[in-house]
């Protein structure tokens, strides 16, 4: 992926360009607000990274704003200090695709940058979707793993339907909850822990390759691929 | 200060003597010109009736008829009343009561006021004058000075409301003075020891339900919530400091052995693991810590938007089923099919999620956990949860929801303290209130929401 991380903040930019580049992707760098618009209208990136608080009192809102203004459509997601629920709401209505709340585990960017790269690529507007052997009919609701029908809760359902359609993609617990449950607290117990182990139970009770793993320290992956 | 106030009493006095005299005024001025011009008139009506009756006789007896008739009036002293005078045309007098012409009298008719000498005294005399016919002179009058000393008693009974009404206003400035003035004073003092960090004071009420009281209860139920709200700040600031030194010690002694010791990169990544789960569990009580100063702002209100809390409820209750199954715990959710109330669904869901996590975590194995949801009889929408765990003693109850408390029965459980506080915060923001009672055995949890609100 190509990216480009508007952030002033040093210390942020390095853990972040050095931890982005490991992962595989392409970083540039914009430390003002200037640069990054800039930037964003003279390459093609697959996600923008916004800083809120830049230099000289700039709301990266303003940016994201002024981006848009121009037409440009990249996926941006918005990381911040400021948590509470109205400011998220904000950064949404202004044009930001995701909004991550300082401060975040390196893994839960990597899984939500993923996510929006997915997203503007265009959701496949199908009615089904296919996993290695798994399948969802989404108009039917009915799910099948080879010749063996699933039964699954409404609730699983749509579990289910969210890591099938981020299928390869590391999904984090927050993003499950945001996502399939609308909740953004973090509730103490391992909720969806325990969620995902019920439904891994149903879809790869005998099953020789499981499809749903755990990804250390960050969250699950629905894959085929061994 | 105390001039300000000195000089507000003597003001509202003199605002009000001023005011009365103002009303006497005007009262008295029409009473006064009305008077007057009904008593002049008529009075010159009757002498000029008088005068006219006088020159009938006149007519038909001609002066010395005339001069007779008056001659036998003043000797009568039928016009004992009456100042008569009868002259020739060089202002001789001919017949009368009246020594001479009085000089101030001109020669044209008509009705003029004049000083007089009477037999005994000089007095001030209302004359009508008529020529007759040969140039013969007729003056009738009425002494005034009768009526001076009913003039004189209406001005001493002005006189005298003026002063009553003057001692009145003085007498209920001082009452102002000392009812008002002393109460506001009162008020003014306890603020001031308020503002000086005096939290406990309080204004004093009489019970009453007047202007001045139900103002003092007002503010007083506003120092009451000011009160806590800055005890929950000092007692939040000194547990938050305790709260937090716990994983900090940890993640500091952590890291220090790890920079001491330089064990094995397995060890090593290990430890620096578990580091990053104390810092988590610091975020955790910091994005805690912040939800509830985002709720005691009250900010969220513009947010809320009819919500069903028995859906709420049937939501929750799906996201902990399997956590339930895991521990052999039963749930349940009864209630009406649908509460509506006007609140923020998050923080509601927030809220039941974090009394529903408190039933899990202190329910013992293969317990019950009961949630109901009703709608009260008191404008309140209630979403209950009990479970049959050791539930809360009595005393540790009205604290159980305050911030960082963790009663006995909940060391060596994780969780940071918060959980109740929150719920209380949620409640309270939705207008209600969060009750700890007692499940028989277990505790019950009960989550007011105010009903009103959901309608438009």
């Amino acid at each position: 992926m190509r990216l480009l991380l508007v952030e002033d903040n040093e210390r942020v930019t390095r853990f972040l360009v050095k931890g982005l580049r490991e992962s595989g992707h392409t970083v540039d760098h914009a430390a003002t607000g200037r640069d990054g618009i800039l930037l964003a209208a003279s390459a093609a990136y697959d996600v923008i990274i916004m800083d809120r608080m830049l230099p000289g009192q700039i709301d990266g809102l303003a940016i994201i704003e002024a981006l848009r203004k121009t037409g440009n459509r990249v996926p941006i997601l918005i990381l911040s200090a400021l948590s509470d629920v109205n400011e998220r709401i904000r950064g949404l209505r202004s044009g930001g695709d995701d909004y991550l709340t300082k401060p975040f585990a390196f893994g839960e960017l990597l899984a939500r940058l993923d996510a929006l790269r997915r997203r503007s690529q265009g959701g496949d507007a199908g009615t089904s979707l296919e996993v290695g052997d798994l399948r969802m009919d989404l108009l039917s609701r009915k799910v099948a793993r080879g010749a063996r029908s699933i039964a699954l809760q409404p609730r699983e359902f749509k579990l289910l339907e969210y890591l099938m359609r981020h299928a390869g993609q590391v999904v984090t617990r927050t993003m499950l909850l945001e996502n399939v449950w609308d909740y953004n607290f973090d509730p103490q117990t391992n909720l969806v822990d325990v969620h995902i182990s019920k439904l891994r139970q149903k879809i790869d009770a005998d099953a020789e390759q499981p499809l749903l793993r755990t990804v250390r320290n960050a969250g699950y992956m629905l894959s085929a691929d061994a | 200060m105390r001039r300000g106030i000195r000089l507000s009493a003597l003001n509202l006095a003199l605002g009000y003597v001023l005011f009365g005299i103002a009303a006497l005024v005007c009262f008295a001025a029409p009473l006064w010109y009305a008077w007057q011009v009904t008593i002049r008139d008529g009075r010159a009506e009757i002498l000029r009736e008088d005068a006219d009756r006088l020159a009938e006789v006149f007519d038909h007896g001609g002066a010395t008829g005339l001069a007779a008739f008056i001659d036998a009036r003043v000797g009568l002293k039928i016009a004992n009343e009456r100042i008569l005078l009868f002259t020739d045309a060089a202002h001789r007098r001919l017949a009368g009561n009246l020594g001479a012409w009085p000089r101030r009298i001109p020669d044209r008719p008509g009705t003029y006021t004049a000083p007089v000498d009477l037999r005994d005294h000089r007095s001030e005399a209302v004359f009508v004058h008529v020529a007759l016919p040969g140039g013969y002179h007729l003056l009738v009058g009425r002494d005034v000075a009768k009526f001076a000393p009913l003039e004189v008693r209406f001005w001493l009974g002005l006189a005298a409301a003026i002063v009553i009404l003057s001692i009145a206003a003085a007498i209920g400035a001082v009452l102002i003075r000392r009812e008002l003035l002393t109460r506001i004073h009162g008020i003014r003092q306890t603020v001031s020891a308020i503002m000086q960090g005096e939290l406990s004071h309080r204004l004093s009420t009489r019970g009453g339900d007047d202007e001045l009281d139900t103002l003092s209860q007002t503010i007083n139920r506003m120092l009451d919530q000011i009160e806590q709200l800055v005890h929950g700040i000092s007692n939040v600031s000194n547990s938050i400091a305790h709260d937090l030194r716990t994983p900090l010690a940890e993640l500091r002694s952590r890291l220090e052995e790890l920079t001491v010791t330089r064990p094995p990169p397995h060890v090593t990544f290990a430890e620096l693991e578990a580091a990053v789960g104390d810092v988590d569990r610091v975020i955790r009580i910091f994005n805690a810590l912040l939800r509830l100063a985002e709720m005691d702002s009250g900010m969220r209100r513009s947010g809320f938007v009819p919500v069903d809390l028995a859906h709420v409820g049937t939501e929750v209750v799906e996201l902990y089923q399997p956590a339930a199954e895991l521990k052999g715990i039963g749930m349940s959710l009864r209630g009406s099919k649908a509460a509506l109330v006007a609140g923020d669904p998050v923080l509601l869901a927030q809220a039941v999620g974090n009394l529903v996590d408190n039933a899990l975590k202190y329910t013992p194995l293969n317990g019950h956990i009961a949630i109901e949801v009703s709608q009260r009889a008191d404008g309140f929408t209630e979403l209950a949860v009990g479970d049959n765990g050791p539930g809360i003693p009595d005393g540790d109850k009205p604290k159980a929801a305050e911030r960082f408390f963790r009663g006995d029965a909940s060391r060596g459980t994780p969780g940071i303290g918060l959980g109740l506080s929150i719920v209380e915060a949620v409640a309270r923001l939705h207008g209600g209130a969060l009750r700890l009672e007692d499940n028989h055995p277990g505790l019950i949890a009960r989550m007011l929401v105010e009903t009103g609100g959901a309608r438009p």
